[in-house]
């Protein structure tokens, strides 16, 4: 017995499977209601996916591993490859750096108090040397010029 | 359904942020599903098993790749389908296996187990191609469009595959369904 659709007959495999639209599956309905051949072909699909329905899924035999397990971490050489953790050995030796090997010991600091004390007192001494000299000249200056005058008699207007 | 899909969203978003625990639920969700779709295919547990715990190392090392993280259940059966396919070529062609046509009166009163068996024993006798197709759209699932997508194939081959392995099977079958049916 054949669907006198023929070619134009519904996919009734496509709806068994539940991938027909609303519309095509009110159609596939109504014209199963008069075909036999139709009928028929629906039944057999629905008792096949019936038999397969009776095949259970089964447990898992153990775990998946996650990712965040410990035979997933990487090795300690791949951790120094790393861009990142590098780059963070780098940073903290820099760090570790400055603060041991830049930084003044006890006695640097100490001669570097010493010499800003000695570098201070040189400076004044050499600014008073220099006031005494400037007065010095002035007064030598002053005594020249009264000597000038008087020997020549020259008397300021 | 849905909810499983804005769950698997969330979880994968925190993934890629790199919440390790988050990509591990999603394992749990999917790994279940996942076993079985390889156990089937490629019908042997302890490869299952291992194409398994592959995939979703694979899955987890792309994530980034996924472009539309809605789509992440078809992503990830396409990366199993990829590994699954991958031991299927290296093996060795198996010898096929007989066909074991039962006498029509011998199939009276079947019991549950015995029609899977049965179910079981008609999903081999199908090409690989074939089986991969029942498995993803009656066990799994998936639209056709989505097969398409995972098997990499046009929509009019899935349905070619599809509709062949179910005629296979329906006249596989038909004894002993028709004998449960009966019982």
């Amino acid at each position: 017995m054949n669907c006198s659709l023929l070619e134009a007959k519904p996919d009734w495999k496509a709806y068994a499977l539940g991938e027909l639209d609303a519309g095509a599956r009110r159609e596939a309905e109504s014209h199963a209601t008069t075909c036999a051949a139709c009928c028929d072909e629906l039944a057999a699909m629905r008792l096949t996916l019936d038999a397969m329905s009776t095949l259970r899924d089964e447990e898992i035999p153990r775990r998946i591993a996650f990712v965040s397990d410990k035979v997933f971490e990487p090795k300690w050489w791949r951790t120094l490859l790393n861009p990142t953790f590098a780059a963070a050995c780098v940073v903290a030796a820099a760090i570790l750096v400055h603060a041991f090997v830049a930084r003044p010991s006890g006695e640097a600091l100490q001669q570097a108090q010493i010499d800003a004390a000695v570098s201070k007192a040189v400076a004044a001494a050499e600014a008073r040397q220099s006031a005494e000299m400037l007065a010095a000249y002035e007064m030598y200056d002053k005594q020249f010029k009264r000597m000038y005058i008087s020997s020549n008699g020259i008397v300021r207007q | 359904m849905i909810f499983r899909e804005v769950e698997d969203r969330d979880l994968i978003a925190k993934a890629r942020r790199g919440e390790v625990e988050a990509y591990n639920l999603l394992v749990s969700r999917w790994e279940k599903r996942l076993f079985n779709y390889l156990l089937r295919l490629v019908s042997n547990r302890e490869d299952a098993f291992d194409l398994c715990q592959d995939t979703f190392l694979k899955a987890y090392q792309n994530l980034p790749k996924l472009d539309d993280p809605a789509r992440f259940s078809g992503w990830l059966f396409r990366i199993a389908h990829n590994e699954a396919f991958s031991l299927l070529r290296k093996r060795k062609p198996e010898v096929e296996l007989a066909a074991e046509p039962r006498a029509p009166g011998s199939a009276d009163r079947l019991l549950p187990i015995e029609l899977s068996l049965a179910v079981e024993s008609a999903l081999k006798r199908l090409s690989e191609d074939q089986r991969e197709a029942v498995l993803l759209k009656v066990y799994q699932g998936f639209k056709f469009e989505e097969m398409a997508e995972i098997l990499e194939c046009p929509v009019s081959t899935v349905k070619s595959r599809l509709y062949t392995a179910l005629d296979l099977l329906k006249t596989a079958l038909a004894p002993a369904a028709m004998a449960r049916g009966e019982s």
